[in-house]
């Protein structure tokens, strides 16, 4: 049976994603995450209906960002990993082989993260996320509803952040030139911005309460948000995944946890 | 309709209300009563807690706000506070003003079952419930839609749905209209009309201008400036024998019953063909949507010119196009034989003034002195020159007052005031405006057309957006009808009101003077 991701219970999902996120966050060698890089670009590309190129769009840039970063964690690599015999110099910089690992399993991992976020972002729902966090781990219905309202809110500030830079405009004040000016016009900006906010936001909660919102637990649901074997199993790939690359890590001699050489 | 066969469905009895404590109480001893299948209208001026009041009935209010109430408010005989909470909300729905915020579902069809679920009905007879309702408000296409695309007009269909499904007895509708064009607004009162036939609702109606409502109108409730309610009788009775009392609380008369109906402004034969601005096939695009296509445009000196069209027509995308806020993909645009591109910042601004639909939006400063006196600072005026000419516009505009307070503590009409006064330092050669009467009281609009009328004799040439087309066909000289993408009509507004499929196409209406000669004989046919 085919397991299509965008179909998996999305608080099951999250947490799918934040185990093996926070594990791969202890190892410091260079096999563990690459082994599970390249699981997650296969689950990605097999098992998720993302557009390869929506996903190559916002993927890049995180890889330059991550190059760049990597490289300057290879300069100022600190003490403790700078062992091994210098591969070259530069400038002022020794590069070790130790350093170069370090960086290098710094960027793997870092990328597994960016991966694992797209998987969850590209294939969720954000409606369906919140009220998958009421439904299965009971989160209030004032929290969940807040956010939802508070989404429908994003583009009207946008649209009412440019009126009010025309409107400023208008009388005379040009584009804030220096700190002080950019401080005073931050001022000038949230007040009105601020004030229309809250009473934008009374107005919404003042509509659900009218419409018999109570923030209680006591309602029924339109998306019955459910949890199934299906999602069980995904959780158990996901992780397990994780532990079949600790084991082959471990069985080939590279596994480093915070540090430590594990073998 | 005879009182003794109605019973009475929400009393109100000696009813205080107040934000803080009870000494100058919003709501002052009130003493009404509702009567099964009535509908009647609330009316007050702006302030005198008109909104409070309704969610003071449906019970959220004194506690959403922490506020202070005395008295009782009973609900088919039992008191309001009684109930628990959600439970009397599901008897007494309120349709808002504001169609862009009483939502909290990103699709018409989830919102819709937030109001089921939020009455725990069953999950499998939600879609049936759903359905059923989307096809009695003639909006079953939009099921999947998100709420967000639809135009304001659809947005209360979807509101008063919502409302709806919690099967009320009592519907409160707080100026559902005021934000809607001519055509929507005219729209949801006939389905109103329906669903009150079928449903046997009980109606409040909250309204400034209620000239379209009347004929469905039981009652008139009046709130004085002080919260007490003035007048509670007939409509004939409380519009035609107080109405001198309503003109001096700031209230809107419907037009069918003012003593001196308004007339429209006379064709201008002066020769003055000397333009002030002109635009000459300009178009602008959104997102590679186009907004606006080819527009030809003359203002005339010292002439006061209306544009009017349908909610998005592109109306305020040409005035900010005017005003170089924006700029053309195409065309060229000319300011006192000068083009536009050629301007500087400065001395722009300075020749020309544009005036916000919200107020809020143009405060810079912390005191309405400041405010005032900030574009003339900005402009290196001596110290002398600018509190001169601050005063005289501070009394002038009636804020002197409240020189020394923060411009957001104002009041809705002084915010307004200030805002127009804001552009007078010196005056400019044109001044446009951004449906400037928009959600304001009858006395605060008057004024409004005051100042406007007193600034064009001055010799300012002025260019107002609005949806109101009585205003249209008092004081313009000349109007523009904007309507797919383009400019459709070009004249004096007394020939503009004999295109009627024109009028039709661009959602426009006539102003009441003309409606009420064309209603006579077919005044029963409303609705249909």
């Amino acid at each position: 049976m085919l397991l299509m991701i965008s179909a998996i219970n999305p608080t099951v999902k999250a947490i799918a994603v934040l185990i093996p996120g926070i594990l791969l966050g202890l190892t410091f060698d260079v096999f563990t995450p690459l082994v599970y890089l390249i699981f997650i670009l296969t689950v990605t590309l097999l098992l998720s209906d993302i557009p390869f190129k929506r996903w190559i769009k916002f993927f890049v840039p995180f890889l330059l960002f991550i190059a760049s970063f990597s490289w300057a964690r290879l300069l100022y690599t600190s003490e403790t990993f700078q062992n091994g015999s210098v591969l070259f110099s530069f400038w002022t910089f020794e590069v070790t082989t130790g350093g170069l690992l370090v960086a290098i399993s710094l960027a793997l991992r870092s990328l597994c993260f960016i991966a694992l976020s797209l998987l969850f972002i590209m294939t969720t729902d954000s409606t369906k996320f919140m009220l998958s966090l009421m439904q299965q781990l009971r989160l209030s219905p004032k929290i969940t509803y807040g956010v939802l309202a508070g989404y429908r809110f994003l583009p009207t500030f946008k649209h009412e952040l440019e009126v009010l830079r025309q409107a400023h405009r208008v009388r005379g004040v040009g584009r804030a030139k220096g700190i002080r000016g950019r401080i005073r016009q931050f001022k000038r900006y949230s007040i009105p911005l601020l004030a229309n906010s809250i009473r934008k936001a009374e107005r919404v909660a003042n509509a659900m309460e009218s419409k018999g919102f109570t923030g209680e637990h006591d309602r029924t649901h339109y998306h019955q948000m459910t949890v199934t074997k299906r999602d069980w199993r995904f959780l158990g790939m996901m992780v397990g995944a994780l532990f079949l690359a600790f084991a082959a890590s471990y069985y080939f001699g590279y596994l480093n946890i915070f540090g430590y050489q594990v073998n | 309709m005879n009182k003794m066969q109605l019973s009475p469905v929400i009393s109100v009895h000696n009813y205080s209300f107040s934000y803080e404590t009870l000494d100058e109480p919003l709501l002052n001893q009130l003493n009404f009563t509702l009567y099964e299948n009535e509908t009647t209208l609330l009316i007050g001026p702006s302030g005198s807690g008109k909104s409070s009041l309704s969610l003071c009935l449906n019970g959220l209010y004194p506690d959403a706000v922490e506020g202070t109430a005395s008295g009782v408010i009973r609900f088919r005989g039992q008191p309001v506070h009684d109930f628990e909470k959600g439970q009397i909300n599901q008897q007494i729905g309120i349709v808002f003003q504001d169609p862009d915020s009483q939502f909290c579902m990103i699709t018409v069809e989830d919102e819709l079952a937030f109001t089921l679920e939020n009455i725990q009905t069953p999950r499998e007879e939600m879609e049936a419930r759903i359905d059923e309702i989307l096809m009695t408000i003639g909006m079953y296409d939009y099921k999947h839609e998100a709420i967000h695309t639809l135009s304001g007009g659809q947005k209360q269909k979807i509101a008063l749905a919502s409302v709806l499904l919690l099967e009320p007895d009592v519907l409160i509708l707080d100026e559902p209209t005021a934000n809607l064009d001519p055509m929507s607004q005219l729209e949801f009162i006939q389905l109103i009309e329906q669903l009150q036939s079928a449903m046997q609702l009980t109606i409040l109606l909250i309204e400034h201008q209620a000239d379209d409502w009347l004929y469905l109108i039981d009652r008139v409730l009046v709130l004085s400036r002080q919260g007490e309610l003035m007048e509670d009788g007939e409509v004939e009775s409380i519009f035609q024998t107080k109405q001198q009392q309503l003109i001096d609380h700031g209230i809107f008369i419907p037009k069918q019953y003012l003593n001196s109906p308004p007339i429209s402004k006379p064709i201008n034969h002066s020769n003055n063909t000397e333009p002030c601005f002109t635009m000459e096939s300009t178009s602008f695009s959104r997102k590679n949507k186009p907004i606006l296509k080819n527009i030809n445009l003359t203002l005339k000196k010292g002439e006061m010119t209306a544009i009017v069209g349908e909610n998005g027509a592109g109306k305020s995308t040409l005035l900010q196009l005017m005003a170089r806020l924006l700029q053309p993909e195409a065309g060229t645009m000319t300011f006192l034989n000068k083009p536009l591109t050629k301007w500087k910042e400065q001395s722009l601004r300075q020749h020309m003034g544009f005036v916000f639909q919200n107020p809020e939006h143009q405060f810079i400063t912390d005191t309405t002195y400041e405010e005032i006196a900030f574009s003339m600072t900005l402009n290196g005026y001596d110290a002398e020159t600018i509190d001169t000419r601050t005063r005289e516009l501070l009394s002038h505009f009636h804020l002197i007052h409240e020189q020394s307070q923060n411009p957001f503590a104002l009041s809705g009409g002084q915010k307004r005031r200030l805002s127009v006064a804001t552009m007078l330092d010196e005056t400019p050669d044109l001044l446009l405006f951004d449906e400037p009467t928009f959600g304001q009281d009858a006395q605060t609009t008057h004024e409004l057309m005051e100042i406007m009328t007193e600034i064009q004799q001055q010799g300012t040439t002025i260019v107002f957006v609005t949806h109101d087309m009585d205003l249209v066909d008092q004081f313009c000289d000349s109007v523009y009808v904007l309507n797919e993408q383009s400019i459709q009509y070009h004249g004096h507004p007394a020939k503009l009101w004999e295109h009627d499929e024109l009028l039709n196409q661009a959602r426009l209406r006539k102003p009441f003077r003309l409606e009420m000669r064309e209603k006579v004989g077919v005044a029963h046919d409303l609705g249909h």
